[in-house]
């Protein structure tokens, strides 16, 4: 036992693919047996905890005077700083709001197309006593902040809803997306040969499918779910991880410190768990944080087209309701919109203040 | 050069041949088959399904091993025969001819436009880097990239047609192609699809400028006494051409079925994007494999046409 932990390079390793084993096994007794232990969001939810836990927390907290580092050279690029409060920002209102929003769902026509607070609109209501339509001035209320849609949903509420779904895909299929592109990446550069091969000529396939293109013809075959979309998200979304974890374990491979652990008889499992994955988490971090803005738009765009799943209030959806009424409601086109828009912008600035932080040619 | 094409190409067919197989893998894997999404739409429009049923079946041969249905997908799409449209009932191929050019004339000009102002953008803000106008290019620019196109679309929509009313809030398809009317009702989609390209190919040339602007050939020119303007036209923007030319034509590749795509059903333009988004919700399969097919098959020939392209603007290439 002693002996194949350290030939994995650690008891880390061996416990996430402990961790991620068990989770397979779960999952295919699930499958097998009928039973309903986890729900299937869940499954991703366990894994992306465990990669998070072994290979983003717990090194930067075994290297404290590292993460210190970092931290001193990301915090020195204000836009980036910015960017991570926004997504703290977001993460807080995805889990906390629900429970003070009033439900997405909950359908009230006499309170339809309130507009946001400080804005007032005029239209033509339905006069019960005068028995015609007359004019009206519609203030906006503080029952519902940003307003109400043309059925008369809360747009908070809804936006909120639509913050978790964002995070949720844009987190979870990120994280199994480049969990499969780092693992085909380094096992593409470690054994060469027709292994390369063949794995960089499928990445060459899967990359010729326009990435939304091909988003769209798996929700046709299969039915749109949230989880199939993060699952499907995450098979297709690879290959640009993989290309480059591939090209920088490559020019690493033939580097001094793993020649000469390779000269002191290191096992291959050793040299890739020790020497090839520690130094390649850096480019996964950033491409990590870069991929996950075009992936929530990508979910985006789909519930946009109405291929989302039908049963969550996502921004898409809500923005595809708000081009319908954009003449008698435009807050509800543009309020979406503008919580996407600046969603991406924070991720953008993020992973652009990691890349300049992790690379220590660049001056901060 | 010439046994560089012929490998070229036939790394082409290689990997066009690995793009029928895994959509065949994705149709077969299907929880529900073909013959579902024809009765689907049969029964739609009142047919009766009993005798449809075996012709359906010998037609797709459906009832056949997996690997002569394999061979039978793959050899139909080789000679061209891509099945019929079961919304429109003509031709998946004829379908597509009489559309493709409603998505060309978008994404021509919105590549035009974007080709354009980028690079000018881009070069302007480098030559004066860390000037006023080089700042407002760089947040335009950091803008540009983060604003979703479908949303943009809609603001448009907003601003100039709801709000001022300068344009139709829909594409009219009356319109004939070549009129200065069509070109008015194009505003609207190209800046949508143009923006964020633009944005990108801004960033682009301003990183690609600045990197050859410090090269000793720059200093070299310069000191020879070149004027200023030839030595950013023909000996910087020249070197700077190679990276910018590869996003281009990846963009050119992606944007058919991504960005165009959304433009088309915003604006309601019946290009290929919105063929195939009626065709999703038609259940019209064979449209939505056909569209499939072609999107990657754009990507291949664009990725092609890229490697070729490389040899001539950067002759130090050699793929021998």
């Amino acid at each position: 036992m002693k002996s194949l932990v350290s030939r994995l390079g650690g008891r880390r390793h061996a416990t996430a693919l402990g961790l991620l084993l068990l989770l397979g096994a779960v999952g295919l007794a699930q499958g097998w047996l009928g039973l309903t232990l986890l729900p299937p969001l869940a499954f991703f939810y366990a894994f992306l905890g465990v990669l998070m836990l072994l290979y983003g927390a717990m090194p930067l907290y075994t290297n404290r005077r590292l993460t210190a580092h970092y931290w001193r050279r990301t915090r020195r690029n204000r836009l980036a700083v910015a960017g991570l409060w926004f997504i703290v920002f977001l993460v807080l209102l995805a889990v906390i709001g629900p429970f003070f929003t009033q439900s997405p769902t909950r359908v009230n026509f006499p309170e339809k197309n309130l507009p946001p607070l400080g804005f007032t609109i005029s239209q033509s209501t339905f006069d019960l006593s005068a028995g015609q339509f007359i004019a009206k001035e519609t203030p906006g209320v503080w029952e519902h902040p940003l307003g109400t849609d043309d059925k008369g949903r809360d747009m908070l509420a809804m936006l909120v809803s639509g913050a978790g779904v964002s995070l949720q895909v844009g987190l979870l299929a990120t994280g199994l997306a480049v969990f499969l592109g780092a693992v085909l990446g380094v096992t593409s550069a470690y054994a060469g040969g027709w292994v390369d091969n063949a794995l960089m000529r499928f990445t060459d396939i899967m990359m010729t499918f326009p990435f939304f293109l091909l988003l769209i013809f798996i929700v046709f075959l299969y039915g749109a779910s949230l989880t199939l979309i993060i699952v499907v998200i995450g098979l297709t979304g690879w290959t640009g991880t993989a290309r480059l974890v591939r090209s920088e374990a490559l020019s690493l491979r033939t580097r001094e410190f793993v020649l000469a652990a390779r000269a002191l008889g290191a096992s291959p499992a050793r040299v890739i768990f020790r020497h090839l994955i520690p130094n390649v988490m850096s480019p996964i971090i950033v491409i990590a944080t870069l991929s996950i803005p075009g992936i929530i738009l990508a979910e985006s765009a789909l519930s946009f087209v109405g291929l989302g799943d039908p049963s969550v209030a996502s921004w898409g959806r809500v923005l595809n309701a708000g081009q319908q009424t954009l003449d008698t409601a435009w807050w509800v086109a543009v309020e979406p919109g503008v919580l996407l828009f600046f969603t991406v912008l924070a991720f953008n600035f993020l992973g652009d203040g990691l890349r300049d932080a992790f690379d220590p040619r660049t001056e901060v | 050069m010439r046994r560089y094409i012929i490998k070229r190409l036939l790394y082409t067919l290689l990997i066009a041949w690995g793009v029928l197989t895994i959509t065949f893998v994705l149709l077969r894997l299907s929880p529900s088959s073909p013959a579902d999404k024809y009765l689907l739409n049969l029964t739609a429009r009142g047919q009766d399904i009993s005798q449809v049923i075996a012709s359906i079946e010998a037609r797709y041969g459906l009832n056949r091993p997996i690997h002569e249905q394999y061979f039978q997908y793959v050899g139909s799409l080789v000679r061209g025969d891509w099945g019929w449209s079961l919304s429109t009932s003509m031709p998946v191929l004829e379908l597509l001819g009489r559309h493709w050019v409603y998505s060309f004339q978008l994404i021509l000009l919105a590549t035009i436009v974007a080709v354009f102002l980028g690079i000018l953008i881009g070069v302007y803000s480098a030559v004066r880097q860390y000037s006023r106008a080089d700042y407002i290019a760089t947040f335009f620019s950091f803008v540009g990239i983060a604003l979703p196109n479908f949303w943009l679309g809609i603001m448009l929509i907003l601003i100039f047609s709801v709000k001022l009313g300068w344009f139709k809030t829909y594409y009219d398809t009356a319109l004939p192609i070549l009129s200065l009317d069509n070109l008015k009702a194009l505003v609207l989609p190209v800046l949508t699809l143009s923006t964020g390209m633009m944005a990108g190919y801004t960033r682009y040339t301003r990183s690609a400028t600045l990197d050859n602007l410090r090269k000793d050939f720059v200093l070299f020119a310069r000191s020879k006494g070149v004027p200023e303007r030839t030595v950013i036209l023909r000996h910087v923007l020249r070197n700077a051409m190679l990276p910018i030319v590869t996003i281009i034509m990846f963009d050119l590749g992606s944007i058919v079925f991504g960005g165009a795509y959304l433009t088309e059903i915003i604006f309601g333009i019946p290009g290929l994007g919105r063929i195939s988004f009626n065709a999703v919700f038609a259940q019209d399969y064979p449209v939505v494999v056909a569209v499939t097919l072609i999107g990657a098959l754009v990507v291949l020939l664009v990725n092609l046409i890229t490697d070729v392209l490389y040899t001539y603007l950067d002759p130090r290439i050699r793929y021998d």
